[in-house]
């Protein structure tokens, strides 16, 4: 089985790390895994998005995936169609799995369509005084909501992907990725990543 | 297990490494900037040199001088530095040097330039098209092996795609079996004794040991060519019996291909495809095997149509040979356009199904 | 830009300033088409690239002049100058500009290459122009780096010299020695005027633009090949805060490849 994650906002959000840190971590768990990050065809800021693909077996996904089983929405600046390119919304299908960071992602969503689940990923960070750790709570809530990987994976996945020269970092992000995790206590494998029964993403 | 995330540009240089690798230089141009990098932070870790070369003219010739001292040796750029290389790749490829040459490449519109090449003379250098990571690491390796099994010159040919995509992976040395001693190789060792040595792109040996002479060397040249075209042709096909239909891609475009077909035949649509794994030699026969009885070949490449030459010479009219590909990129120019989507591959395949014109 | 009042914010301080504040006016640069650059900030190249424009204006031949690009950031300057101009593969410009120059011997033929186009990949392009004599004025704008790409080690990087590929300084044993590339073609016969300016100061500014007006005047009256080298900053290059740029120039680079005439025939 393959699951395709998107994971989309704007500069200074934390989307690589937060996607470095998915990737890392379902590899810890034995997983294969692809990662790209969207080129905006300009180095100096903008758009920051990231897919990551997770298998069990050898990887047949592109690494710019034209579906997203789920996507980690940190902002909505690239969500619908830009000049930049046809949105991040155009990739989802019945079924997808949204996880909405709702502090910073104002638009509406089909909730018929997807499912969508709302962290206060933002103001979470921002309790544990840091707004710019909203990523890494949301990668706790992917870990708590989906299940693709153990939230202690994430956390090793982090570990493994900050610089050496933010080392001093790697704490306050555990405790952010573990706080994401609680906050989805009530929807533990709402949308489990790999059980069978997961397939209405379909075209 | 020491799986690691790496960027293609990292695990290539890791594979390099591993194949033994201890020579490269090169001059920066994005994405090949990026292994260039690598190399010159990991080489001096492992006893290697890496030189920062001033042109893509002296890094070319800078290769030239290591491998022929008989280290394994690599150099590379984008298609347009390897315009400039072009001279010495074809001597070289003449006087028999085996190096490795990486073409980062903007898209897929450097396969006449990798398969045909811009140098003179009856050469041909082997060219190898990594679909995504975790192949150029096995390629990678494959290409000083084979370099050095026929003393010729390998391409292999990657992308942006290939250089920024991470995939978790463990690089090992692969044993591709036994080869020849490199008693070719010049170190001024043999210089003074009466056995001193020779590589050259016309075939005069020294005084004291008559090679095959400049009439040999060139009539040498067309069995050497037929003797790799023989034997190193490397494809992979899929779902392509039954098919009525077949899809023909390589690099990054045919990892989108066999993923898109796969799909397909989930659904039940008779499609296949062909990937060439080596553009030279060419799987000709692959090719034709697979478009026998077939409603049409499709060709999907981001470039204006250049391997759907090859694909018509291997087909030969069994079938119609139909281009669904074209010229895709960002504003950055690097080839990463709109083109490779899945939808969109399907969207063209699935319009000539329905008998229609694919328009580009 | 037209004068839209525009609301200053108050800065409060306590030091009265000791002389009043000299108006600056908002001030183009001429032959441009457009204001808009994608130039980092605190980048040396579009200063240097205005000493061109304003002594073409100058000495009366902005209408005869024509530019032929190298390849590195500079090369973005081709869609904004207002000025003919070939846009010249990397290295190879001094001899387009030849071509140029041996059609229309009425034109006023400049380069204008980063060290990365001139000092590495088309090192005999220059030499060989220079000692030809053409009557050409090749500018190099000399920073270091080759900045497009990111930041990585040229042949005029000075030892000790932290870019992407020397991480640990250019060090002369495994990376060689920097070219003096201004020291090097003014030894050739054909040359009549040498020079390497710099813009880390308005004062060097100010030098170099003369130095950049004495060159163009020697292709005015045919006196053969000249050449001005001008430092420019890259703080996105040398990898330090775009405020340190001047200083960092004057302490690496201006230390290696000094300022001054080097050579003056005609
Ligand atoms: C044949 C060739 N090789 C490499 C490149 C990639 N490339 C583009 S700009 C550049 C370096 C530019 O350096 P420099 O001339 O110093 O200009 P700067 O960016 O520093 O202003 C390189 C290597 C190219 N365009 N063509
Ligand atoms: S990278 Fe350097 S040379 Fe290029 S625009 Fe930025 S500061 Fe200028
Ligand atoms: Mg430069």
């Amino acid at each position: 089985m393959e699951r395709e994650i998107g994971l989309t906002g704007i500069g200074g959000q934390g989307i690589q790390l937060a996607a470095q840190s998915l990737a890392r971590g379902a590899a810890h768990e034995g997983r294969n895994v692809s990662l790209f990050g969207v080129y905006s065809g300009s180095m100096r800021g903008g758009r920051t998005d990231s897919s990551v693909v997770v298998a069990d077996g050898p990887i047949d996904a592109p690494p710019l995936v034209s579906h997203l089983w789920s996507v980690i929405a940190m902002h909505d600046a690239f969500w619908l169609p830009t000049v930049e390119g046809r949105g991040v919304q155009a990739k989802l299908r019945t079924g997808s799995v949204v996880l909405r960071n709702s502090s910073t992602f104002d638009t509406d969503l089909d909730r018929d369509r997807f499912r969508v689940f709302d962290v206060a990923a933002t103001e979470i960070a921002l309790g544990l005084g840091n707004e710019m750790m909203g990523s890494m709570v949301m990668v706790g809530a992917f870990a708590g909501i989906t299940g693709l990987l153990e939230v202690d994976s994430a956390i090793e996945g982090m570990r493994q992907s900050v610089p050496s020269h933010r080392k001093q970092h790697i704490e306050r992000n555990e405790a952010a990725i573990r706080a994401g995790f609680d906050a989805v206590a009530d929807r533990v494998l709402a949308a489990p990543a790999w059980s069978d029964d997961n397939e209405e993403v379909r075209a | 297990m020491t799986r690691r995330l790496m960027e293609g540009s990292e695990a290539i240089v890791e594979a390099a490494i591993a194949a033994g690798c201890r020579f490269f230089t090169g001059y920066p141009m994005t994405p090949f900037t990026e292994v260039l990098e690598h190399f010159s932070k990991r080489l001096p870790e492992v006893g290697g040199v890496c030189i920062n070369a001033e042109s893509e003219l002296e890094a070319i010739g800078m290769t030239w001088g290591a491998a022929a001292t008989g280290a394994r040796a690599a150099t590379g750029s984008v298609g347009q530095g390897l315009s400039l290389m072009q001279e010495s790749i074809a001597e070289m490829a003449l006087a028999r040097v085996p190096i490795v040459v990486f073409n980062m490449s903007r898209g897929q519109s450097d396969y006449f330039q990798a398969t045909r090449g811009g140098g003179h003379g009856d050469y041909r250098t082997i060219v190898l098209a990594p679909m995504d990571v975790s192949e150029a690491v096995e390629l990678t390796q494959l290409a000083f092996h084979l370099a050095d099994r026929w003393r010729n010159p390998v391409l292999v040919y990657g992308d942006f795609l290939i250089a920024h995509t991470s995939e978790a992976i463990d690089v090992q040395p692969i044993d591709f079996g036994p080869l020849p001693d490199k008693d070719w190789g010049i170190d001024g060792s043999t210089s003074g004794t009466g056995r001193s040595r020779m590589i050259t792109s016309i075939g005069i040996g020294k005084a004291h040991s008559p090679t095959s002479g400049i009439i040999g060397h060139f009539e040498g040249i067309a069995p050497h060519l037929a003797a790799m075209q023989a034997a190193e042709a490397r494809v992979e096909t899929g779902f392509v019996d039954d098919a009525d239909h077949i899809v023909v891609a390589f690099g990054t475009a045919g990892k989108f291909v066999r993923y898109v077909v796969g799909k397909m035949r989930a659904d039940g649509v008779r499609v296949g495809y062909v990937r060439p794994i080596t553009l030279w030699p060419f799987p000709e026969d692959a090719v034709a095997r697979a478009s026998e009885g077939k409603r049409a070949v499709m060709v999907f490449e981001n470039s204006a149509g250049q391997l759907i030459d090859d694909v018509k010479i291997s087909v030969l009219g069994r079938a119609p040979v139909i281009p669904i590909g074209g010229i895709s990129t960002d504003a950055s120019g690097f080839g990463v356009g709109d083109m490779y989507d899945a939808e969109v591959i399907r969207g063209r395949i699935e319009a000539v199904l329905a008998g229609q014109e694919v328009t580009s | 830009m037209t004068d839209a009042i525009v609301e200053r914010p108050i800065v409060p301080t306590e030091h009265r300033p000791d002389r009043a504040a000299h108006e600056v006016g908002h001030k183009v640069a001429p032959l441009l088409l457009t204001e808009q650059s994608h130039f980092c900030p605190g980048c040396g190249e579009p200063i240097a690239a205005r000493t061109i424009l304003e002594n073409l204006v100058e000495l009366g031949v902005a209408g005869q002049s024509v530019a032929v690009l190298g390849i590195g950031c500079y090369t973005a300057m081709a869609s904004s100058f207002d000025i003919d101009t070939v846009q010249a593969l990397h290295g190879r410009a001094p001899s387009v500009a030849t071509g140029v120059k041996r059609m229309k011997p009425d034109s006023i033929v400049f380069t204008l290459q980063g060290d990365g186009d001139m000092v590495n990949e088309g090192l005999q392009e220059v030499l060989h122009t220079a000692a030809r004599g053409e009557s050409v004025t090749a500018i190099l704008l000399n920073n270091g780096v080759f900045g497009e790409t990111g930041g990585h080690m040229t042949a005029t990087s000075v030892l000790g010299q932290r870019t992407k590929n020397t991480i640990d300084g250019r060090d002369a044993e495994y990376h060689g020695y920097p070219i003096r590339i201004a020291d090097l073609i003014a030894q050739l016969d054909g040359v009549a005027y040498v020079a390497r300016g710099s813009v880390h100061s308005p004062g060097a500014i100010a030098k170099t633009k003369k130095m950049v007006h004495k060159a163009l005047q020697m292709q005015v009256e045919r006196k053969g090949f000249s050449f001005v080298e001008i430092l420019t900053m890259c703080p996105t290059g040398w990898f330090i805060p775009t405020i340190e740029g001047p200083q960092y120039m004057d302490d690496t680079l201006g230390q290696v490849h000094t300022m001054g005439e080097l050579e003056v025939r005609g």
